[in-house]
């Protein structure tokens, strides 16, 4: 190794004297093993320069969150399933809701007074159509209908042995929806 | 915030002064490097940073010496570093390996497999040198001249070129870089 080789880096840096500078530049045209040093010198330099760079960069540069990517892959999972597997509809079973049967309450009103002056709604009608049985029977319903029908025979209106002899007969009570006794009728 | 952006605090407590805001854009990516490459975190280097420039300004108001304002700031810098590396026993970054793929993204397949391994040489040379060597290094490579070195780390100036010269040929000779 010769003299020179430990004023390299020195020299390198600008570091050296102007004197001692000349010398070394004069050494190092003619030594081939010094200019084979000052290459090996100068990559570790440049190497080492971008490896701070690279340091730098890396430790400044903006973090993602690690919850980001997992929420977007779980978005696009959905997605996916949601585009294989289409939403199936649900068709509620053909029975009368308790709204239906209320709006269809207004309907016998209507039949029950055809001279009304104003139309019924197209709504109306069309709900009508749509729950027919039981606008029929709606219609065909009568306030005064009798509701209910008790027949009680004569025996079970005395004590036991109370009865007196030779009667034998039933008694139909008629009730009215409205709760009043519509007809009493006795038969054999 | 871009890299050159001067942050709000710093203008308005050096109105007047606008020799320390051209130092701000001129030295904070230096000085930025180096205390990454120290091992501090981002946030960490950032306020470092931030609070050696008010140091300045401080400083500067209180007509303190104005010579050798870069050795100053890095001098700064490196004392409020280690004071927190050893609040949090913290040490030399370690090599980002894991990391390497952002650095090369723009780079064809086969620079970057020989950029990645010519950089794990190099981290596995820098682990061998000792701590002085990898901050006379680490300052070297932020243009700061031997005297500052010597000046921001407290020892002699032929002792830094002779750590610089030890470390520049381990990394050369044991690391085939």
């Amino acid at each position: 190794m010769c003299d020179v080789q430990p004023k390299l880096i020195a020299w390198l840096d600008r570091e050296l004297s102007a004197e001692k500078a000349a010398g070394v530049e004069r050494h190092i045209e003619r030594c081939e093993e010094c200019r084979s040093r000052q290459a090996a010198y100068e990559q570790v330099d440049e190497t080492f320069d971008a490896y701070c760079d690279a340091v730098m960069a890396a430790k400044l540069r903006p973090r993602i969150p690690r919850w980001v990517p997992v929420l977007a892959s779980a978005m696009v999972a959905a997605g996916a399933l949601f585009l294989i597997f289409p939403r199936t509809r649900v068709e509620p079973p053909p029975v009368l809701t308790p709204t239906i049967a209320a709006a269809s309450v207004p309907v016998p009103v209507f039949v029950q007074t055809p001279s009304a002056q104003e139309p019924a709604p197209r709504k109306t009608i069309r709900k009508r159509r749509v729950v027919a049985p039981m606008q029929v029977q709606a219609a065909n319903w009568q306030p005064t209908e009798t509701a209910v029908q008790i027949a009680i025979p004569a025996e079970a209106m005395f004590a036991p042995g109370a009865m007196p002899k030779g009667m034998n007969f039933i008694a139909e009570l008629s009730i009215a929806p409205d709760g009043s006794v519509k007809q009493i009728r006795l038969r054999q | 915030m871009s890299d050159d952006s001067v942050p709000l605090a710093l203008p308005l407590l050096a109105a007047g002064t606008s020799e320390v805001t051209t130092l701000y854009r001129e030295l904070r990516k230096p000085l930025l490097r180096y205390l990454v490459c120290l091992g501090l975190t981002s946030d960490e280097a950032q306020d470092v940073v931030q609070d050696a420039f008010l140091s300045l300004q401080r400083h500067l108001a209180s007509d303190g010496t104005q010579e050798n304002i870069r050795g100053w700031l890095f001098r700064v810098a490196h004392n409020q570093a280690r004071n927190r590396q050893t609040s949090y026993h913290r040490r030399f970054s370690e090599p980002l390996d894991g990391e390497m793929d952002f650095l090369t993204d723009d780079a064809t397949p086969e620079q970057a497999v020989l950029e990645k391994e010519k950089f794990r040489r190099l981290a596995t040379g820098i682990r061998m040198l000792t701590e002085s060597e990898r901050e006379c290094l680490l300052l070297r490579a932020g243009g700061l001249r031997y005297r500052e070195i010597g000046e921001v780390l407290g020892i002699a100036t032929s002792t830094v070129g002779d750590t610089v010269e030890r470390a520049i040929k381990k990394l050369a000779e044991k690391c085939d870089v």
